[in-house]
């Protein structure tokens, strides 16, 4: 077989169009690979000066009660990831600012998207990009006239005559032009990760190893399906027609039509919808601004009789900062349930596009992609889940200073010293671990292995009585 | 051969080969899904403008009670007092919509990438959170939705690549070419006018699944300039790849090789193109992070209210000159609470000029992208659509100035009305929710 294949290579090389149109896509490849970097590094030095200037301000604070400071809030800034210049995945859609305070759970904002006029429907000239819908063209355009022409040139009888088995054939056929696919595969993952070195850790190697293992799954599919249909038809035009139709079928139309579908098949609520559900409990809970509210005059007697005294001013501790972090907690417990329904109903959205994959690979193969570059909705959930638990802690941190920190209740003028903001500890984000979310991606990988196995079984099975003339 | 009689011949292709009929079924089946979609959409926003409307027939109403019995305010808020105009105007519920274009159902455009309803308040500016875009599935709106104008922009020249891949290659390949040209005199008139039909065909099919989204948010009367204008762009969109295609398949030899060069251009056009300038964009021009519009909103607002009382008294003297010579200018007791309510009208200031510089950054950003349009068609033909279905980036902009005007609006008459000292009565209040909602 491998000499079938180191054949098909000396073929392939000896046609100067196909040189000519490797190094241009391979040219085209390194560029988007170097340029995908290049901006990945400059929005990498914006986002830290951005952060670090909002730590400045924060370190700077003076004069200010901490449940000024609360309000005061801070802003956290979505980081870029060295793996989105490989595929940028929701990255341009979601917002890049979100602002941290007391009381409220803001969205996050200002995304690239919003900034600027329609350009590109598919996205940024990302890796992605070239090797999501260009490489599969390509990888079609070189399998299939591969059969036709040798039965064309009488070839094929030959190689058959000489002891080559159809099989034997048709599977080589099919790794060499796969070869070829993963061949420039394997370039763009080595230059990114040259280009990145300095990112590279056990986390990377994992994700870029299991995005080449996707590509490479879904390469041989395409080529594999391609080649079987050259051997099924007598003319090579069908076959290209044919894989073409299923390209655009794939690719253009139906992760369109599925994601738009299953969008309305497990609906979101609209933002009024939610908003007005949301304020209506959180009115059942305490308001830490309303004195004359029924349920603070609750939450003041329990805590007079947890300190055994009659009123406020013999407290030891601030009610003040007390109220407010019960309205707080009060406030994450709404949160928690109005924003976990979103999430549950965003994850079933996922997994019943995952089972698009049954009838369409790509769909799978873009799932994977987006996931294990960590730029897809699953991850892009995680920062914001990780943002409102550092909210909450932040919070919590001035609150309990207000509280506990020596003043008395009704003593807002009361201000902690600039020791205290600067010891509040700043947002470190976590990069979401890939064995921490790699189960959802199992359809998806399970689908891609199921189209590779039966192409395989086409290709092993189907092919053995071919036409050799 | 007549040309009445080689549309009839290509009639007859065209009814026997199942590959173009599904293609063409494909397509428009596509595009009622597509029309289908924006007009969903369309309903959606009416409805959803309907609910906020009611709600905020509902809050007048509860505060126009307060006025009938004669009551400052809500009992759990003693600070309230809706005689005096800055709770008075503070109690006007009012919202800005970017009401929808029956035109949308033609094109979603960026009508998803923003908000289209804002709550305006004296504190609020066109950046607020609020004016985030409704909630969707970012991996949704990352993939687009499957739209009448995707349809036409990338779906209509795979339609015609499907279409023309064969004209005259298939005839060479089984070898009636010289046959034909012995009838037809003129090959390249007989093959313009076998493309002329699909073409046609084409147009048709668009100017009917066109007619059904009218009928779905009734475009028909008050906008047929838009839905003619939408048209003719089809239609100059179709006569662009018409050529491209017409020229490859007059030159090229066998069908693979047409195809291979027709689908090649529409990748490089629809891919590779837009791809390379939106990155090139991207690199030159950043995503802002909003860092000025942080600082003036946190330290720069603060540094406002630290001035001297002098000089917030200039500053507001020269936004409202009437409020100059008003008596409060002139009792420093009413002063001092007149200055304290109005602060907002300082910061407002300060927002909006830090605004205007994002936005003249936003602009230069669009204005790359519209340098790169000779290059960059597909670009061009898709803000095309997003304009005349009012879903571009610059039908937001309009809108987020619209809002703006709002802010300024309800901000002076409230200012004014508070150095004045208006005394607010039902009547008075109903005033200020007329004057404050028209839109």
């Amino acid at each position: 077989m491998w000499e079938i294949i180191k054949k098909e290579w000396l073929l392939l090389f000896r046609s100067n169009l196909f040189l000519g149109v490797s190094l241009g896509f391979i040219l085209i490849l390194i560029l988007s690979v170097y340029l995908g970097s290049y901006e990945n590094q400059r929005k990498k030095a914006s986002y830290e000066n951005a952060k670090n200037e909002m730590r400045s301000q924060w370190e700077n604070l003076k004069d200010m009660n901490p449940h000024g400071a609360a309000h005061f809030g801070t802003y956290v800034f979505k980081p870029s990831n060295s793996l989105s210049g490989l595929d940028e995945g929701v990255g341009a859609i979601t917002g890049n600012v979100l602002r941290l305070e007391g009381h409220v759970q803001n969205e996050i904002l200002y995304s690239e998207a919003s900034q600027m006029q329609s350009v590109s429907r598919f996205g940024k000239l990302k890796s992605s990009l070239l090797l999501q819908y260009l490489l599969p063209i390509l990888l079609v355009f070189l399998a299939f006239g591969s059969i036709n022409s040798e039965k064309q040139s009488g070839r094929l009888k030959l190689l058959i005559m000489q002891g080559a088995g159809t099989t034997k054939l048709v599977l080589a056929k099919t790794l060499s032009i796969w070869l070829y696919g993963l061949g420039l595969l394997v370039l763009v993952v080595l230059t990114h990760s040259l280009l990145n070195i300095q990112d590279f850790n056990a986390d990377v190697f994992v994700r870029t190893s299991l995005f080449l293992l996707v590509y490479a799954l879904y390469y041989f599919i395409i080529t594999g399906l391609t080649i079987f249909f050259s051997t099924q038809t007598h003319n090579a035009t069908i076959a290209l027609t044919f894989m073409l139709g299923l390209w655009i079928l794939w690719t253009i139309f139906l992760p369109n039509i599925f994601i738009s579908s299953v969008e309305k098949w497990h609906m979101l609520p609209s933002r009024n919808e939610m908003k007005t559900a949301m304020k209506e409990d959180r009115s059942k809970g305490i308001d830490g601004h309303n004195p004359s509210d029924d349920r603070e005059d609750e939450f003041k007697k329990s805590i007079l009789k947890k300190y055994n005294v009659d009123s406020l001013s013999q407290l030891p501790v601030n009610f003040d900062g007390l109220v407010m972090q019960a309205d707080e907690e009060y406030g994450n417990k709404v949160w928690d349930k109005h924003f976990g329904n979103l999430r549950e109903t965003l994850a079933l959205q996922k997994q019943t596009l995952q089972y698009g994959g049954i009838i369409n690979p790509f769909i799978s193969l873009q799932n994977t992609s987006k996931g294990f570059m960590a730029s897809d909705n699953l991850h892009h959930q995680a920062y914001l889940m990780q943002a409102e638990n550092y909210r909450r802690v932040f919070i919590k941190t001035l609150n309990d200073k207000h509280a506990f920190g020596g003043s008395k209740t009704g003593d807002w003028d009361w201000k902690p010293s600039n020791d205290f903001f600067k010891s509040v500890p700043d947002f470190d984000y976590k990069p979401t671990s890939v064995w921490s979310i790699f189960s959802s991606y199992l359809l998806d990988l399970f689908f891609l292995g199921f189209w590779a196995f039966a192409v395989s079984a086409c290709l092993i099975f189907r092919t053995k009585q071919i036409e050799i003339l | 051969m007549r040309s009445i009689d080689l549309f009839f011949y290509e009639w007859k292709h065209f009814s026997r080969s199942p590959f173009k009929i599904v293609a063409l079924l494909l397509f428009t089946l596509a595009g009622i899904y597509g029309l289908n979609s924006g007009s969903k959409l369309y309903e959606n926003q009416k409805s959803e403008i309907t609910s906020i409307n009611l709600k905020v027939s509902e809050k007048q109403e509860e505060t126009i009670s307060y006025y009938t019995k004669g009551e400052k305010g809500p009992k759990d808020r003693s600070w309230v007092d809706l005689t005096t105009p800055f709770w008075a105007t503070w109690y006007v519920p009012t919202y800005k919509f970017k009401t929808p274009s029956p035109l949308i159902v033609y094109g979603i455009g960026q009508a998803e990438q923003y908000g289209f309803y804002k709550q305006i308040t004296i504190w609020s500016s066109p950046s607020d959170s609020d004016m985030v875009e409704e909630i969707a599935n970012p991996e949704r709106l990352q993939i687009g939705t499957l739209d009448f104008s995707f349809v036409i922009i990338f779906l209509l020249p795979l339609l015609l690549l499907i279409l023309l891949h064969n004209l005259k290659s298939a005839e060479t390949e089984q070898g009636y070419l010289m046959l034909i040209n012995v009838q037809a005199r003129n090959i390249t008139s007989w093959l313009f006018i076998r493309t002329i039909f699909y073409v046609l065909l084409i147009s048709i099919v668009c100017l009917l699944l066109m007619i059904y989204g009218a009928s779905l948010t009734n475009i028909l009367g008050k906008h047929t300039d838009g839905f003619f204008q939408l048209y003719s762009i089809l239609l100059l969109y179709l006569l662009l790849w018409t050529i491209i295609y017409f020229i490859v398949i007059n030159k090229g030899k066998t069908s693979a090789e047409n195809t291979l060069k027709m689908i090649g251009i529409w990748l490089v056009l629809a891919f590779v193109i837009p791809g390379t300038i939106h990155l090139w964009v991207s690199i030159k021009s950043p995503t802002n992070l909003m860092l000025d519009l942080i600082d003036a909103q946190r330290d720069e607002f603060d540094k406002i209210s630290l001035q001297p009382d002098s000089v917030i008294d200039r500053q507001l003297y020269i936004l409202f000159p009437e409020i100059e010579l008003s008596e409060t200018a002139n009792d420093s007791l009413k002063k001092a609470n007149s200055k304290m309510q109005s602060g907002s009208a300082l910061a407002n200031e300060l927002i909006k000029k830090t605004i205007h510089s994002i936005e003249l950054e936003n602009q230069q950003k669009n204005d790359l992208i519209r340098n790169t349009y000779w290059l960059n068609p597909i670009a061009f033909f898709q803000n095309k659509f997003n304009s005349i279905s009012e879903t571009s980036y610059q039908d937001y902009h309009q809108y987020r100035q619209e809002i703006q005007q709002s802010i300024d609006r309800r901000i002076k008459i409230m200012v004014v009305d508070i150095w004045k000292d208006v005394k607010v009565d039902k009547k008075q209040y109903l005033e200020y929710s007329k004057t404050l909602n028209s839109q």
